[in-house]
């Protein structure tokens, strides 16, 4: 039980079943914990049952989007801590500057990566947010 | 028999009047009108005028509907395709390429029903808009805003279009590249050699088509003042090896080496990171392309007073001397890679991309060079480009100066 607990737990959030199930299968093959959602209000809900050690976070998704996600993360003081990994196919500059749009400050995020993902630059990326932020 | 004539001329003037172009015309000018125009029906899927023919008539559908299309070719080789550019109904006007240069029809117009239309005469047209200058200039007017409207409504339906068909294709390819890319890695079962094979040809095959979509798309984004807002501080070294990063796979794929030549320091400079990246990947993967197997592909940079160069070199057969005036324009394919894939895009954008730095982007045939064979393409980058930050700051600054002169 003791050993369950240190094993970092990571939450994925993407509406697409693939990306999921592929995401899934590179982290499985370290030592993770690792939860699923499939949209931005469904990841709030499993975040206020347990703070994750690192959230890997798709931007366009249906009912919450990704930069809602990051809005409520930065704005709640329980979770400002959470490291955030952002993975989508929406290019970089084009996803900052529509958050300082809406929100008039800059994307607080501590990766990002665009879709697809290479498997070993990803377990290399999680492992180094996870060292710097646990 | 005069009386039967003059009737007709004004039934034919009322319906003219009913059209947009007409409008604004007196009896007497849609009378004058009336004279040399002629009703003409077309069977459902029948060409009323094409595309390129010599624009003689002007059609006002009276009734009826008709789509413009226009011809689309991408490649030298595709087949070519007709895309609806736009539909004319009752009162619209089809074939206002007969009053402007070059005489020729921009589109063509295709009925979708049974359509009913007045075919004006566009020499007799023009004769009578010249005598008659004050209705001349009212159809003129009307003209400029019909040519207007049907510019922006084509850009608008172009740039729409290929978001949407962005977004829509990038998703699943993504979703299918990561599923190759955690097969290749092992992490779903040891792979056989052939299957390990099969698997990377796979990935480059989707490597491929992800960045000819990307390549189409961003044609349609490609201003300069777009780069320009992404102008930042970056090392040309770590954008080398980004590039150099994207293209190893096709390169280990034909046994192709990449030889790197890097400058003793990298100095950073001002540029758009990412579009930087995209124009190196882009001479890197063209060089592997085009080149035989087993052969060198050179990486060279140094730096000059006044920019910083970047070099890609092949050992490939050469771009034909003929070819080389084109080779940056949109589509535009060498007459020698009819075997060899791509859209004709990847240059035009490079050469957008250094443009918006100010920098320049020359090629080189050494086919014909002491016994070398290949091309090289040398990018010059300036080293006093601005980030969106430091001209604000520029232009505060000579502001206060003025103030205080």
């Amino acid at each position: 039980m003791a050993e369950m607990e240190k094993r970092s737990y990571i939450l994925i959030v993407d509406d697409d079943p693939d990306i999921l199930e592929g995401i899934v299968t590179i982290l499985e093959s370290q030592p993770y914990r690792l939860a699923t959602a499939r949209d931005g209000k469904k990841c709030m809900e499993m975040i206020t049952q347990e703070i994750p050690d690192l959230l890997i976070l798709d931007l366009l998704m249906p009912r919450m989007d990704g930069w809602g996600v990051i809005r409520e993360m930065r704005s709640e003081p329980r979770y400002t801590h959470v490291p955030i990994m952002v993975l989508t196919t929406v290019i970089e500059d084009a996803s900052r500057r529509r958050y300082e749009l809406e929100t008039g400050m800059a994307m607080d995020i501590q990766d990002f990566v665009q879709k697809p993902a290479n498997p070993a630059d990803l377990l290399q990326r999680v492992e180094k947010l996870l060292k710097i932020h646990v | 028999m005069f009386e039967v004539s003059a009737r007709s001329l004004t039934v034919t003037a009322e319906r003219l009047r009913r059209s947009e172009i007409f409008s604004e015309l007196c009896d007497e000018d849609l009378i004058a009108i009336a004279e040399f125009c002629r009703e003409q029906t077309f069977h459902e899927g029948e060409f009323v005028l094409v595309e390129g023919a010599p624009a003689e008539t002007m059609f006002i559908v009276e009734r009826g509907k008709l789509a413009l299309e226009k011809k689309i070719q991408i490649g030298r080789h595709s087949t070519p395709r007709n895309a609806t550019i736009g539909y004319v109904e009752p009162g619209k006007i089809a074939g206002f390429s007969t009053l402007t240069m070059p005489d020729e029809y921009s589109t063509s117009a295709v009925c979708l029903e049974p359509t009913r239309v007045i075919a004006v005469d566009g020499k007799a047209l023009r004769a009578f808009l010249e005598t008659h200058p004050a209705a001349g200039l009212k159809v003129m007017r009307i003209l400029a805003m019909l040519v207007g409207g049907r510019y922006r409504n084509a850009t608008n339906t172009l740039t729409y279009f290929l978001s949407i068909v962005s977004h829509e294709l990038r998703g699943p390819l993504a979703a299918i590249e990561n599923y190759l890319q955690t097969m290749l890695g092992g992490f779903a079962g040891e792979l056989n050699p052939k299957q390990k094979r099969m698997i990377e040809r796979s990935i480059l095959r989707v490597v491929d088509l992800r960045t000819l979509i990307g390549d189409v798309v961003d044609l349609a984004r490609m201003r300069p003042e777009q780069i320009q807002a992404d102008f930042e501080w970056c090392n040309p070294g770590e954008i080398g090896t980004e590039s150099v990063e994207d293209a190893r796979l096709a390169a280990a794929e034909k046994g192709i080496r990449l030889i790197i030549e890097p400058p003793p320091k990298f100095e950073p400079i001002v540029g758009a990171r990412r579009r930087l990246r995209q124009v190196f990947t882009n001479l890197l993967n063209n060089a592997i392309k085009f080149s035989p197997p087993d052969s060198r592909v050179f990486f060279r940079a140094w730096y000059e007073q006044e920019a910083v160069v970047l070099e890609v070199e092949d050992e490939g057969p050469g771009i034909p001397e003929e070819d080389l005036p084109h080779i940056f324009k949109d589509f535009f394919r060498a007459s020698n890679v009819e075997q060899t894939q791509g859209a004709g895009l990847g240059l035009s954008i490079a050469m957008k991309i250094i443009e918006a730095h100010n920098g320049r982007i020359l090629v080189r045939n050494l086919t014909g060079e002491a016994g070398k064979t290949g091309t090289r393409f040398t990018v010059y980058i300036p080293r006093d480009l601005l980030t969106p930050e430091m001209r604000r700051r520029e232009w505060i600054a000579t502001e206060s100066d003025q103030l205080k002169g």
